[in-house]
């Protein structure tokens, strides 16, 4: 059958059978986005100053855990997110990639710090990446050098309303093509 | 630390001044190295100063029993070589890695000369007076993306 055939040329009201599997898809994408909002695992990636500020996040002041952001296994693997902490040089991106590419389907970065956002201070370095968007897709940014530890807990609420709208990058279906 | 020794043994090779000691040639450092090596322990750095078209070494040396330092200089020209001294101080090893990586000194009998920072398929030396950093620099990733 050809494409321009099936374009109907009746009106028809859609049947029950195709009302249940419309909505039984809706309740179980919302149940998984809930699941995926409220239980993220972060891989954390600190390669510089920024990392102190996600220890901190970490620890009890600014309670993490509460989120459902377990700082458990350090282990791709097992991560559902990451966060870029620190300045990434030119033969770090490699490795950051690989460890990215480690992490099972649906993942979410957060690029933490001006380094991660546009090169920060070194911006106009010859071993500094200007920006890891330009090597991964990025869902989450926070600004700052370095960015106080609430501002952590803000980006992931902030990515569990994006999580929850369907809204990440490199979301529930894996990255675009990398 | 009795800089006679020096004196006595190389003569005018070396001109001392405190505890630096320039040499002459450089075809002399191995030998002025294997003499240093029996009084100092460390070399705790290379310092490499690129002044056109010239590259002046530095090597300062130190010890355990006391503060005593003792700083070696040599000039070659920046299209020579040198050789390596990693076979007297082991720990010259990165320390000319680094040299290389960021001023394309060419050590001789060096066991592993291979970049230490920047990644291996990087493009020049940055640290020469004579390299510019370019957009295109800037923005090399070395990764062949899209996304
Ligand atoms: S953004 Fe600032 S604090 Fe964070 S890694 Fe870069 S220089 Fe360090």
């Amino acid at each position: 059958m050809k494409v321009d055939d099936a374009v109907p040329n009746e009106f028809s009201y859609p049947g029950l059978g195709e009302i249940f599997i419309t909505n039984t898809r809706k309740f179980i994408n919302k149940v998984l986005s809930w699941g995926r909002a409220n239980s993220l695992w972060p891989l954390t990636f600190g390669t510089s100053c920024c990392a102190i500020e996600m220890m901190v996040y970490g620890a009890t002041k600014v309670d993490a855990d509460r989120l459902g952001n377990l700082f458990i296994g350090d282990s791709p693997r097992q991560a559902d997110m990451i966060f870029v902490s620190g300045t990434i040089t030119k033969k770090m991106a490699r490795r950051l990639l690989t460890v990215y590419q480690q992490m099972p389907a649906p993942k979410y970065v957060v690029a933490v710090g001006a380094c991660n956002i546009s090169g920060g201070l070194f911006w106009d370095s010859y071993n500094v990446i200007d920006g890891i968007d330009r090597i991964m897709p990025v869902d989450v940014y926070i600004p700052g050098c370095p960015p106080r530890p609430e501002q952590f807990l803000d980006a992931v609420k902030v990515l569990q309303k994006l999580i929850n709208e369907n809204k990440t990058r490199g979301g529930v279906y894996g990255p675009r093509e990398i | 630390m009795d800089l006679e020794r020096f004196r006595e043994r190389f003569g005018d090779k070396v001109k001392i001044d405190k505890n630096i000691l320039t040499l002459a040639d450089k075809k002399d450092l191995i030998r002025v190295v294997k003499f240093v090596s029996k009084y100092f322990d460390v070399l705790y750095m290379l310092i490499v100063v690129h002044r056109p078209p010239k590259f002046e070494l530095n090597y300062i040396f130190s010890r355990y029993q006391d503060q005593e330092i003792i700083q070696i200089k040599v000039e070659i020209s920046d299209k020579e070589n040198i050789a390596s001294i990693s076979n007297v101080f082991k720990s010259a090893e990165w320390e000319e890695r680094e040299a290389y990586d960021m001023f394309g000194i060419v050590f001789r009998d060096h066991p592993d000369l291979r970049r230490i920072l920047l990644p291996e398929d990087w493009p020049g030396h940055p640290m020469r007076k004579d390299f510019v950093v370019t957009e295109e620099i800037k923005h090399w990733t070395g990764l062949d993306l899209k996304f």
